[in-house]
This record gives C-alpha cells, sequence and structure tokens, in this order.
C-alpha cells in the first residue's frame, strides 16, 4: 500500500536542514563581501560578489602547494590503508579461535582508547630520530594508527563472510595470499568504501599531527595553512572565510560527486 | 599472481618508507654554500626579516639563511629540541621557555661575546634575571613596552590631558564614560590581552624584594598582588558591555576605528591598529600609578633575542648573521617597521606614536614584565580571565597563591 | 614459492587439526600481521609506554636530566584543582552531548525514513557537516558567536544574547556544545538511518492492524531492532566526546579562565607550553584508564539490555 507523502515531517526536515546550511551561507556571504558590506551586514546575500577575495588568499596561503601536499598525503594513506588494514584484518578474522590472533584483535582495538597527549611527545622525538619528520612519515603514521579502529571493522565483516567461498578457492589451488587477494578483497569493497572515506576524512582534516610531524613549511597541508592563516591575517574575515571555504571545498565537492556512494558505502559497511 | 600484488604492495611500501630519507639529504648540493636556519617566534616580523636576509645573501652570497617561524612556534621549538635538530640562530623572546631552554643546554654560551658590549647593561640585567644563570645565552635584540595607547582625536575632542597621577587616569576614564563614549577597549576572549595592563600593576606595586623572596622560595604573589588586582578591577568599570566576548584582532580594529579613547595594550599593538585604519593619530603614555608624577615605571622586556644552538654546525656563519642584525642601518629598519626599541645602546626609537614612552626609555625607568617570572603552568593569564569577570579579588589572590605554590611543589 | 598443493592444506580443515599442525597457511596469516604489529608497537605502543614511564619521573620534557619521583605526579594529580575542574567538564560535556546527539539523530533518522519528499536530497544536506573539517567549522562558528548572535540579540533585545556567549564562563560549553552536536549528528543520522531502513516495514503493519500508534510502535518495534546501533553509537560518540579537541582550540582555547578547558587540551598545553611534560603524562594514564573504564562500563550495561528487549 503507497502512503501519501508525510507533509508536517517534510516541513521539519527542511528546517532541520536549514540549521545544517546557515553556517555554510553565512561562510559564502562573507567570503563574497568586502569589509564595508561585511561592516553592513554578514548574512545580507551579496550584492556584488568580490570574487578577489578567492584569488587574494590563494596567493596568501599558496594554496595550491598546501592542496597538492594535501591530496598526496590523504591519497597515499588511502591506498597503503586499505591494501594493508584489509590483509591485517583478514588473517586475524580468520584465526580469532587462536589466543595469538584473538589478543592481536584485543591488541589493536584497546589503541583506540589510548588518548593521543600520552603518546605525541615521544613520538615526535622518534619520527625524527628515524627521518620520518616529513609527508612519508605522516603517512606512515596514518596508516598505523587507522590500524585501531579499522581492524575492528574489518574483522567484523570479515567474519560474516563464509568461509567456504575460500575452502573452493584452496581447492582450486590458491594459497593463503591469493585466497585473500583474489576472493577476499573483493568481497569487502563495500567496507573497503567505508573504511576509505573515514580514512580520507581523517588524514585530509586533520590538524594535530601535521602540526607536530612536519618540520618544513613547504610540506604543510590545509588545515595548518589555516591555522596559520587565522593568527597572520587578524581580522581580515572576507579573506579568511574565502580561505576556509576554499580548504573546505575539495572534500565537499568529493562528496557531491560521489554522495550516493559515500553514504551507501558508510551505511552498508555499518549494517555489517 | 600473489607475488606480483605483494612486490607491488612492498614496492609502494618502501617508496613511502624511503622517501623520508633520501629528501634530506638530497638539499645540500652545492659544496661552497653554507645553509644556517634562522627560527624566530614573532609572525608578523616574518616580512622584515625577510628583507634582511635578502640583504645579508647579497653580502654574503656563499651563506644561505632560510627563516622558519610556524605558528605555535614556542611548542614547535621544544618539539625540534626533543629531536636534537636545533636551529644555527633562535629567536624567542626573555621569557621562562628561553630559561627552560637555555638550562637545557640548548644555546651557545656567549658570556665572552664582543657585541654583549653593545647592549644595553639593564637588558642583560634582565637577562639574567630571567633565568637565573651567571651565564648569558643570547644577545637581547629588540624590546617592547606596555603603556596605555590612546586616540589623539578623542582627547583633543573631549579636551583630555594625558594623566600623570592614578586619580587623573580615572578622573579622564570617567569623563570618557560620561561623554558616552568607551574609555577602555578590552579583549578578554583571549586570555593573554589581561596581561599587558596586569604586568603595569603589578610590577610597580608587588615590592622590591620580591624577586628576592622568589627566589628563596616564597611565593608572596597572594599579599602582594592585592593591590594590582584591586587597580585591575577598578579599571574594568571603564570597559565595554562585550568586553568579555572580544578577540585581540577585533579589539586592534575597534580600537583602529575610534571605538574607545584608550587601549591598554603593548606597542605591538600598533602596527596592527594601524592595519585597520592607517589615518588613526594615536600616542602612548606610560601607567600613572601613584599619585606622584613620573614615579611610575615602564614595563618593557626582552622581545627578541638571538642565540645560536649549541649544536649548530655553522656558528661562524650563525655569528655572522647575529652581526649583521646587530649593525644599526638594520636594527634601525627592524625597530621601525615592527614599532619596537632596541636593546643595544646608542639608538633610539623615532616614531612619533611613541613619544610619550621615551622619557621613561631615557632615564631607564624601567621593569621587566612580572610574568616572565611566573611558571607558564600557573596560568595567571586564565585566572586574570576569571577576575575581569566575577571583580572577586579575594578568591583570585587565593587561586594565583595556591595555583604558584602547586606548581613549584610539583617540580 | 610454487603452487601449493591443496594436500598439503586440507580445504575443509577441522579446527583441531590446525591447532596440532603448523601449516603453510598459518605462516601465510603469521606474515600478514607481524609486520603491521611490529610497525604499530614501533610508533604505538612504544610511545604509550615511554609516556606512562615519564608519568613517574619530573622531566619537564627538554631538559636533559630528570628524576625518578615515584607516584608524586599521580599524587598531586588528585589534589589539583584545575585537573578536576577539567575532568568535571569533560564528562558533563561529554554526557550532554551523547545523549543530545543520539536523540536528535534518532529523532531526524525517523523523520527521513518517514515518506518524505526528497529522501535521498536531505538525507546529503545531514550528512555534509562530517566532511568538513572541525578546526574550520570551530572558526566558522567562532565568528557567528562574536559576530553575529550579538548582533541578533540587540536587534531582537534579547539582553543575554548581545554579549558573546563564548566569553562567558557559565555559558561558554553551551556554544562549543552547539558546535559538536551539530557536526558529529550527521555521522549518527546516516547510522540511525541504515538501522532503520533494516526494520521489515511489514512488522509495522502487523502492529499497525493490532491499533499501536506511533510511540508504541516506536517503543515496541523500532527501538529494538536498531538497539545494537544504539550501542555502538553510544560509546563511539561517548568516547570521541571525552576527547574533544579541535573545536575548543578554534573557539575558546579553554577559557574563560578554566571553564572549557577539556582534558586533552590541558593536558595538551600543560605539557607542551606548561613544560609539566611528566605532570601531564600521568594525567593522561589516568585519562587512560577512566576512558576504557567508562566505554566497556557503556557496552556491558547496552549490551545487556539489547539482550533483554
Amino acid at each position: 500500500m503507497k502512503q501519501r507523502t508525510n507533509w508536517p515531517v517534510t516541513i521539519l526536515i527542511i528546517l532541520g536542514s536549514l540549521i545544517i546550511l546557515f553556517p555554510l551561507y553565512m561562510s559564502f556571504s562573507i567570503a563574497l563581501k568586502n569589509p564595508q558590506e561585511l561592516a553592513k551586514s554578514a548574512l545580507a546575500f551579496p550584492t556584488v560578489f568580490r570574487w578577489e577575495n578567492f584569488t587574494r588568499a590563494i596567493e596568501a596561503t599558496n594554496f595550491f602547494n598546501a592542496l597538492k601536499n594535501s591530496a598526496l598525503i590523504t591519497g597515499a594513506t588511502l591506498i597503503l590503508t586499505i591494501l594493508s588494514n584489509s590483509l591485517v584484518a583478514y588473517a586475524v578474522a580468520r584465526n580469532m579461535h587462536k589466543k595469538f590472533f584473538k589478543g592481536l584483535y584485543f591488541y589493536f582495538v584497546s589503541a583506540l582508547f589510548i588518548p593521543f597527549p600520552i603518546i605525541m611527545l615521544p613520538i615526535v622525538k622518534q619520527t625524527s630520530a628515524l627521518g620520518l619528520n616529513n609527508p612519508g612519515g605522516l603517512i606512515l603514521l596514518y596508516v598505523v594508527y587507522g590500524m585501531a579502529i579499522n581492524i575492528f571493522i574489518y574483522v567484523g565483516y570479515i567474519r560474516s563472510i563464509p568461509v567456504e567461498l575460500e575452502e573452493a578457492a584452496i581447492i582450486d589451488g590458491c594459497n593463503t595470499w591469493q585466497v585473500f587477494w583474489k576472493v577476499i578483497f573483493p568481497l569487502l569493497m563495500p567496507i573497503n568504501a567505508t573504511i576509505g572515506i573515514l580514512t580520507c576524512l581523517w588524514a585530509w582534516n586533520d590538524f594535530l599531527l601535521p602540526l607536530i610531524i612536519l618540520n618544513d613549511s613547504a610540506h604543510a597541508t590545509l588545515p595548518l595553512v589555516q591555522y596559520v592563516f587565522q593568527s597572520e591575517f587578524g581580522t581580515d574575515y572576507n579573506l579568511a572565510f574565502a580561505s576556509y571555504l576554499m580548504a573546505l571545498a575539495p572534500m565537499v565537492v568529493v562528496y557531491l560527486i560521489a554522495q550516493k556512494w559515500i553514504i551507501g558505502g558508510v551505511v552498508k559497511g555499518s549494517v555489517k | 599472481m600473489k607475488k606480483k600484488i605483494l612486490l607491488l604492495v612492498a614496492g609502494v611500501l618502501s617508496v613511502v618508507l624511503f622517501a623520508g630519507c633520501s629528501s634530506e639529504s638530497g638539499s645540500n648540493s652545492k659544496s661552497d654554500e653554507v645553509k644556517i636556519e634562522f627560527f624566530q617566534y614573532k609572525s608578523e616580523a616574518i616580512p622584515t626579516f625577510a628583507k634582511l636576509i635578502a640583504k645579508f645573501e647579497e653580502e654574503n652570497p656563499t651563506i644561505k639563511v632560510e627563516q622558519v617561524s610556524p605558528p605555535e612556534a614556542e611548542v614547535v621549538l621544544k618539539t625540534r629540541v626533543m629531536k636534537s635538530d636545533i636551529p644555527d640562530i633562535i629567536g624567542i623572546g626573555a621569557n621562562n621557555n628561553f630559561k627552560e631552554l637555555s638550562k637545557a643546554g640548548v644555546y651557545k654560551d656567549m658570556t665572552n661575546d664582543e657585541n654583549l658590549d653593545k647592549v644595553q647593561p639593564a637588558y642583560l640585567q634582565m637577562l639574567k634575571d630571567v633565568t637565573g644563570l651567571d651565564e648569558i645565552y643570547a644577545v637581547p635584540y629588540v624590546a617592547n613596552a606596555v603603556g596605555v595607547i590612546y586616540n589623539k582625536a578623542i582627547f583633543k575632542e573631549l579636551g583630555l590631558e594625558v594623566p600623570t597621577t592614578w586619580d587623573e587616569f580615572i578622573t579622564v576614564a570617567e569623563n570618557v564614560k560620561k561623554s558616552g563614549q568607551t574609555p577602555f577597549y578590552f579583549t578578554f576572549k583571549d586570555a593573554w590581552t589581561t596581561l599587558p595592563a596586569f604586568n603595569v600593576l603589578a610590577a610597580n606595586t608587588q615590592g622590591d624584594d620580591f624577586y628576592d623572596e622568589l627566589n628563596k622560595g616564597k611565593v608572596l604573589v597572594g599579599t602582594r598582588y592585592k593591590e594590582a588586582a584591586e587597580k585591575f578591577v577598578q579599571l574594568l568599570d571603564y570597559g565595554h558591555k562585550n568586553q568579555q566576548g572580544v578577540a585581540y584582532n577585533d579589539g586592534n580594529t575597534a580600537f583602529g576605528n575610534g571605538e574607545s579613547a584608550m587601549y591598554l595594550q603593548g606597542i605591538w599593538a600598533i602596527p596592527e591598529i594601524k592595519k585597520a585604519n592607517p589615518a588613526i593619530d594615536l600616542g602612548v603614555f606610560p601607567y600613572p600609578l601613584t599619585n606622584t608624577p613620573g614615579e611610575s615605571k615602564v614595563v618593557s622586556g626582552i622581545d627578541l633575542l638571538l642565540s645560536i644552538g649549541a649544536s649548530s654546525k655553522h656558528p661562524e656563519e650563525a655569528q655572522k648573521f647575529i652581526e649583521f642584525l646587530l649593525k644599526e642601518e638594520n636594527i634601525t629598519m627592524y625597530i621601525q617597521e615592527q614599532n619596537a626599541f632596541p636593546a643595544l645602546k646608542g639608538i633610539t626609537q623615532e616614531e612619533p606614536s611613541l613619544e610619550g614612552l621615551k622619557e621613561s626609555f631615557a632615564k631607564g625607568a624601567l621593569v621587566d614584565f612580572p610574568d616572565h617570572y611566573i611558571p607558564v603552568g600557573v596560568t595567571a593569564d586564565q585566572s586574570l580571565q576569571i577576575l575581569a569577570q566575577n571583580k572577586n579579588v579575594a578568591a583570585f589572590l587565593d587561586t594565583m597563591q595556591k595555583d604558584w605554590e602547586k606548581v613549584e611543589d610539583r617540580k | 614459492m610454487g603452487k601449493s598443493s591443496p594436500t598439503l592444506t586440507p580445504p575443509v580443515d577441522s579446527s583441531k587439526k590446525r591447532k596440532q599442525k603448523f601449516t603453510k597457511r598459518d605462516w601465510a596469516f603469521y606474515a600478514m600481521v607481524i609486520p603491521a604489529v611490529l610497525l604499530f608497537a614501533t610508533f604505538h605502543t612504544f610511545p604509550a609506554l615511554q609516556g606512562i614511564y615519564y608519568s613517574f619521573t619530573n622531566w619537564n620534557g627538554i631538559s636533559l636530566e630528570y628524576d625518578f619521583v615515584g607516584f608524586k605526579n599521580y599524587i598531586h594529580l588528585f589534589k589539583d584543582k584545575v585537573v578536576k575542574d577539567s575532568y568535571i567538564f569533560t564528562f558533563s560535556f561529554a554526557i550532554m552531548a551523547t545523549i543530545l546527539v543520539n536523540v536528535i539523530s534518532l529523532a531526524v533518522a525517523i523523520g527521513l525514513n518517514a515518506k518524505i519528499k526528497g529522501r535521498n536530497f536531505f538525507r546529503a544536506i545531514y550528512f555534509l557537516p562530517n566532511v568538513l573539517g572541525v578546526l574550520i567549522v570551530g572558526f566558522i562558528f567562532n565568528f557567528f558567536f562574536t559576530n553575529i548572535l550579538p548582533t541578533i540579540g540587540e536587534r531582537l533585545d534579547i539582553d543575554f544574547l548581545t554579549v558573546n556567549i563564548l566569553g562567558s564562563e557559565k555559558y561558554a560549553w553551551v556554544g562549543i556544545l552547539l558546535v559538536v552536536v551539530w557536526q558529529a549528528c550527521a555521522f549518527n543520522i546516516i547510522l540511525y538511518l541504515a538501522g532503520l531502513q533494516t526494520v521489515p516495514s511489514d512488522l509495522y503493519e502487523a502492529s499497525g492492524l493490532d491499533g499501536a500508534n506511533h510511540w508504541q510502535q516506536f517503543w515496541k518495534i523500532t527501538f529494538p531492532m536498531i538497539a545494537p546501533f544504539f550501542t555502538i553509537n553510544m560509546v563511539l560518540s561517548m568516547k570521541n566526546f571525552l576527547m574533544v579537541f579541535d573545536q575548543i582550540v578554534a573557539m575558546t582555547g579553554g577559557g574563560p579562565g578554566h571553564s572549557t578547558t577539556s582534558i586533552s587540551l590541558l593536558i595538551y598545553k600543560g605539557g607542551f607550553q606548561g613544560g609539566e611534560f611528566a605532570f601531564q603524562s600521568a594525567n593522561a594514564v589516568i585519562y587512560f584508564l577512566l576512558i576504557m573504564f567508562v566505554s566497556i562500563f557503556q557496552l556491558k550495561i547496552l549490551q545487556k539490555r539489547e539482550v533483554d528487549m
């Protein structure tokens, strides 16, 4: 039986979404004005679009360099995380009846509850002793630290995949590695999507780890650049908001394009 | 198939792992060129130093100076020290961090450096007071100062004179308030902005033996900060309605736009104010804290000092760069662009807006920032933020005394 | 390694047999995890142990030498008012945020799951805050509270809104709570929505015949069905809120006074800026134990409820 559209709920949902969109509207409205127009009213729709705020912000923050850094770090983290963490989780998930692997599972997952500040100073010391205070080291740390939550998610999912599928492949002559890459890994795509999205969002938006690990300002990521910008340019809010929007934009654009797929990934992953 | 994938994974991993190692060694390619790193904590001074570095490199084509000035510079510097990756030249202020870093052996000993003869003795003494050490680990470069920044146009319009006693000061504030304008523009959303005014009040009222007692292990804030706290609270009545909710940057803009007659900040705020309103006619006068004119001292501290990393591979080049910065024409350029006072003898700050402080500097009626002696763990700024809100002097004194004792106790 | 013959690793192996023989398959499994374990131990466990070690010293973070002080840092920790206040703030904040986020998310998810126009469009909008960087969102809201809200307050003549609430010792936490909830709901809405979509609609139809109203439907059918989602959302969001950091850095820096200083922020500020690294390491150890305890406690209670329902 087809129900009719529930209008009261639709209206409530529309009102709620205005709350979501308001800060973004405000940011656009400020980023497109000049200081005089801002002084008059921050929220009024801009009469003239001052796109030059964006070009100025690009210059002031060396935007494209930071964009390149962020993209490189996020991209490498994403690929390595999915390839390595799924493999580890597979080994753990298939051996949960063994003490060693069960112990490993809890070892990784319990790290979720260790507050970052406690490892902050020692890790700074360590990464630089190993020559890892650069984007390469940052990527390594993301891949390693991501294991805590990713193994938790992957193991739950892999355990729901019937072992029989693997057994068929083993009979066909595949060894364990081949079983993983040929049989299991393709089946992990929905959960890979979830992990991929979560990893991207984390690496892209993270602020503290780049702040303490990266030495060279030429390697600075987008959030780091925003932070510098915030303290250096004081009250030039038009410029600041143009810069904020540009830092947010890449993720938002990716999201808008792949919105269905991203939400679907999160949903599919978590239903398991 | 399996091998291919394995190789791929291993390959990607190794690229990532070793990319880090190779990038560092690749940079020092030209053999006759020496690269030194100049780490300094004043992000607003980046453009000035960039110009000075360009000039230096022109004079010394074999030396390349890399300026590094990250946000949270002092935290970054500490982590660099942990990494034993100490910059060649380090420029921070004479504060508690400098003390800790000096004690940790981060800096080269400069006690016998001839350049120290150029420095005003008061600042060398200040340096020793801050670190509590006999050795000197840095050349004081420039000093800042705290005064009352005032809008000359508003003073003229209301027929006000620069006050020379505390009573006159309060009367001026009262008159501004009566006229419907704001006497002081406070910006307490940023906790540290409570400190400039409080520093002046405390430095002039805490008593001469305060630091001697402190060195003996006696913390006296609970009683000695009473007058300062009371005067601070008195000033709060002449602020504006939203003074708890405005941050430093907005305050500079507001004062620049004439929203208050006076602004209780350090002289470092003046370039920022002028950014908001280049045409503003402003001046600075020393806080009059007693009813005897000319008795109160101006708070001035070493804003930037230059030291050489103890582990520097190029100490001679670093020394050369410091000597270059100390040259009269170069420091003059710095103090003009950055509105600072030179720490060197025989050079004066001629900026007209700072005229009002000139006499105090000439007389040497200067005193260091008391908060340079307060351990950071005491978080005096945050306690003052609360005092500015609830105006409870007794509670403030109690908190300060307890927090300070607590931090000493933990060491 | 050539082609492994299937006879070496019997496909339908019983677990008993596996325990006895260390097969090639087992080797492969160990080879998969060992590098990861080593990396994890090097870059996570080892630094964490170092942190614990320092908590028994008086190291300030940079000095060349330091002494062992036993439990001194821990004793001082329990006497410190700033530390105590930060725990009270963090826990009350996390509890409020957890409840608000879960109630709002569930309500919105139910709304999105109802028969409404443009469901996918709205779903996309509600998820949007999740892709935005926390720090920048903090900056944006900071401007809103500092420059927009007071103007609105004046126009509407609402006195307490005319000043920046982030500057108020009493209400600054409200501003931070709003921002955290605004952003955290996104993810939870999607999870709850996914949970709601697993509830078969014929269950509702059956209960509709029994004459159950919406409220009863929710408690009798919907909620028990999505209880696992509720559990995981409660635990994860509570844990995240206990670690709140970026928003506070962007908006109040922990002030006014210490009124919005969370435990993470205190550890960061005291340990790095305040030169009390060892003391704050001890704080981090206690903090870790508490988070661990709370999470296990929540899991136990909530899972028990799931079973009961």
